[in-house]
């Protein structure tokens, strides 16, 4: 059974700020990690892997980007992945969510071949569009899940358990398909060791540029492209709200009452 | 003009003259114990009192303080971030100067002779804003002290940092080097003293000494000269004893033949003089990976620590140690809530663990890690008994589970106190030589276990450096655990170490010094002390004691 994983690398977006004169990211000693709910979905696929040793599970994972992506794919190898390909070239930058879900899916296609399940983070800290998995599943004509936090394997099928906004639902659908997740299984984040980081660099990587995918230019990239960011700025910062004690109740109505009269609103 | 390599140096004078009502103070012993109750004690939970509390801006509302204190017999108490163990900045009486409002970065420069970039601070900086400035990059408006130091800087592609890590990144930076502070990665980078390029240090005189390293060392018979800015002189000697440095050492005053000014006031505690401006030598940030790595039994990690403490394709930049007590704490923590310490399951047969960084680069790590897996296996282990990680944010984790242990160890004692509110743990900080560090294991673990106590052992083994924490259930533990700890302080100096290597003296280890020092080595400190600070202005009690010459 061949699982693949979608991943990207983001930068740490706890660190990142706005330069509120050019609109652009200050990326100064800010490190690059694997998206974490990329990571999930690797960890779903370990799970899936260790559940079932009688399905011979490979765990491929893929990723668009940069050079120094590669640092992300060598993070998923450390971590249980078995194979990695990073789709990278000048003439990819500048996709949008649909140029890159069309480059994945040619990827996938014409470099890992057939599939039976593609798991992806819910979306990228860093974008937040959380639009390229369904894209994508599109593109190749796939059922699509999202939101998913835990999956059984059931012949060719499979039962995902997705979040909604009041609990879960199960839905079941035919293989193969592509499910985004939102948790990991574990509440507590895998580290590998000192043997998993001698291993991960041993599994095969390979980068793929634009030529060997042999894509129509205007497709990609730029090119392809149906959206631009024109800007980026930080959004306006709120000031904190008052709670009124309701416990004492008059006191709390002549508060409100008050509030509401210098705002003149009553 | 200073004299090179001279045993004079002359004092300047603040020009400016600032009236003592215009620098803010708070007044009277209840308002500060009720509103400013933190600047009377620090993380030793020592508590003090005091009737002033002063926050200058300058050296010339220092001078005038100062002026105010000896007029009125005034004891004062520098006080910087409080993350201090050995309340050495606790007063017991008179007031607090806090330099948390010197705290600017005031210039920037390139050291030719050592090769290294400077920057030059108040002391109230701590240590996480200079780190902060120099990752970013953010020196603007800064003075550049040699010629495009700045511009040049910030062309270099790589990240800069102070090396020295004391653990608590939020302490300032006056304050590491009142106490020449150290840390795990002392290890690699030595303690504060090493980064100490210049001091600016006010003496109770009002006298400024403006010290670079390397320009005004001790005569043959060992004395400096003062030349102050009345035309008076001020001639002292330094003790006669060697400061041991053989092991990590942060007891007592440090003295050497022809030893450098400078190195007289890093680590004094306090008792010298004020110092007011660091010039502090910075390096390029190299990437490491974090690792943790199981053992069955604390006599194979204590062999590993050996194979790979000086082995150059390792090169560690720390190397730290849990004791099987201390694993054993953790995993009751982690089986109670896994949560809380956020790390995969304790390995459930590990008895003991070493953390260890290496250098982190593509090219090199299927060398170290090879090198490193050759060793394990006549340790007793193997790579997969282990944990891993280089972003920052596993370096992080990794960092979080061992500050967890003493963190636990202080909750522990937090409960027991609910009962016997006089208890508290005793953490020992002793250092031994490499070649008697096995035999030093062996009778903390023969005592402690003959004696039944609870206790944990960890911290820096790479440098023979391990703190034993001796946890006591009631007041008669408490009181069995305090002479055990008297043995262990007489062992080490038998076996030549240090009682306090990195904790310093301050106001609750000067007893244990007395068996470090003769009683002449504590005089010569004494007159030392007499010497630059006659009436006894600055941080009285650390180190030394005086109530002793008058008994």
């Amino acid at each position: 059974m061949k699982i693949i994983v979608t991943i990207k690398q983001v930068p740490e977006a706890n660190k990142v700020a706005v330069n509120p004169k050019t609109g652009t990211l200050i990326r100064e000693g800010v490190e690059s990690i694997l998206n974490p709910f990329c990571e999930y979905a690797l960890d779903m696929a370990v799970k899936l892997k260790t559940q079932n040793p009688d399905l011979k599970v490979e765990i491929i994972v893929i990723s668009m980007g940069p050079p120094q992506a590669k640092s992300a794919l060598i993070r998923c190898l450390e971590l249980g992945a078995d194979r990695a390909y990073l789709l990278s070239d000048r003439a990819f930058a500048g996709s949008d969510v649909w140029a890159t879900a069309l480059t994945l899916k040619e990827g996938i296609l014409k470099k890992i071949g057939n599939f039976d399940l593609i798991l992806a983070g819910k979306q990228a800290i860093d974008g937040d569009t959380a639009q390229v998995p369904a894209e994508l599943a599109e593109d190749l004509g796939i059922p699509h899940i999202y939101y998913g936090f835990d999956i059984k394997i059931n012949n060719k099928k499979i039962n995902v358990k997705k979040e909604t906004e009041k609990g879960y639902k199960v839905v079941e659908t035919r293989l193969p398909a592509l499910v985004t997740i939102s948790k990991g299984p574990s509440t507590i984040p895998r580290l590998p060791s000192m043997k998993d980081m001698i291993e991960a660099r041993k599994k095969p990587l390979e980068i793929i540029n634009a030529k060997s995918l042999n894509m129509d230019e205007n497709r990609i990239g730029l090119n392809g492209s149906f959206t631009q960011v024109f800007k980026i700025f930080s959004p306006p910062t709120k000031e904190a709200g008052e709670i009124i004690d309701g416990n004492d109740s008059i006191n709390a109505a002549k508060k409100l009452f008050m509030f509401l009269k210098e705002k003149k609103i009553v | 003009m200073k004299n090179v390599s001279s045993n004079i140096i002359n004092s300047e004078k603040v020009a400016i003259k600032i009236s003592f009502n215009d620098i803010r103070s708070i007044h009277g012993k209840t308002k500060i114990l009720t509103d400013y109750p933190t600047y009377l004690m620090d993380e030793s939970k020592l508590n003090g009192a005091a009737e002033w509390l002063f926050f200058p801006k300058s050296e010339a509302e220092i001078v005038s303080i100062l002026d105010f204190l000896q007029k009125n017999k005034i004891r004062t108490y520098v006080s910087a971030a409080r993350t201090g163990i050995v309340g050495a900045c606790v007063p017991t009486s008179g007031s607090v100067l806090s330099l948390e409002k010197m705290n600017k970065i005031i210039g920037f420069g390139f050291d030719k002779n050592q090769n290294y970039y400077f920057i030059r601070v108040e002391p109230g900086v701590t240590l996480n804003e200079i780190n902060d400035k120099l990752i970013k990059k953010e020196l603007d408006n800064i003075p550049e002290l040699t010629p495009d130091a700045i511009k040049n800087f910030k062309e270099i592609k790589d990240s800069f940092h102070y090396p020295v890590d004391p653990t608590e990144m939020s302490a300032t930076i006056g304050g590491t080097v009142a106490t020449n502070a150290s840390g795990a990665r002392t290890l690699k980078y030595g303690p504060t003293r090493e980064w100490i390029k210049g001091l600016k240090v006010l003496l109770s005189s009002g006298d400024i000494l403006n010290i670079q390293r390397g320009e005004c060392f001790a005569s043959k018979e060992g004395r400096f000269i003062i030349k102050k800015s009345n035309g008076g002189k001020l001639q002292f000697k330094i003790p006669h004893y060697i400061f041991n440095t053989s092991v990590k050492n942060a007891a007592g005053i440090y003295s050497k033949p022809n030893m450098d000014l400078i190195d007289l006031f890093i680590g004094s505690e306090g008792i010298l003089g004020i110092i007011t401006q660091i010039d502090i030598w910075i390096i390029k940030k190299k990437p490491f990976i974090s690792n943790v790595l199981f053992f069955n039994s604390e006599e194979s990690s204590i062999s590993f620590v050996e194979s790979i403490r000086n082995n150059r394709i390792i090169s560690p930049e720390f190397i730290e140690f849990f004791s099987c007590e201390a694993l054993n704490l953790m995993k009751n923590v982690q089986n109670k809530d896994p949560g809380s310490i956020n790390m995969p399951q304790i390995p459930i047969d590990a008895k003991a663990a070493i953390f260890f960084d290496v250098p982190y680069s593509e090219e090199k790590i299927d060398i170290i890690f090879s090198k490193i897996n050759k060793i394990t296996k006549k340790c007793n282990t193997n790579l997969s008994n282990s944990w891993s990680g280089y972003e920052n944010r596993e370096i992080t984790r990794l960092k979080h589970f061992r500050h967890a242990l003493p963190e636990n160890v202080n909750a522990i004692i937090a409960t027991r106190k609910l009962q016997f509110p006089q208890l508290h743990k005793l953490g020992t900080d002793i250092c031994v030589p490499e070649k008697c560090f096995r035999n030093m294991m062996e009778y903390y673990h023969t005592v402690l276990r003959n004696a039944n106590l609870d206790y944990v052992i960890f911290g820096h083994i790479g440098e023979n450096h391990v703190h034993v924490n001796i946890l006591p259930k009631n007041m008669e533990e408490l009181r069995l655990g305090e002479k055990i700890y008297e043995k262990f302080a007489k062992k080490a100096v038998e076996y030549g170490g240090s009682i306090s290597a990195e904790h310093g003296i301050g106001k609750i280890k000067t007893d244990y010094l007395k068996i470090m020092y003769s009683q002449k080595d504590l005089d010569e400190m004494r007159l030392i002390k007499k010497s630059l600070d006659p009436l006894l202005v600055l941080n009285y009690g650390n180190i030394v004691n005086f109530d002793v010459e008058t008994e």
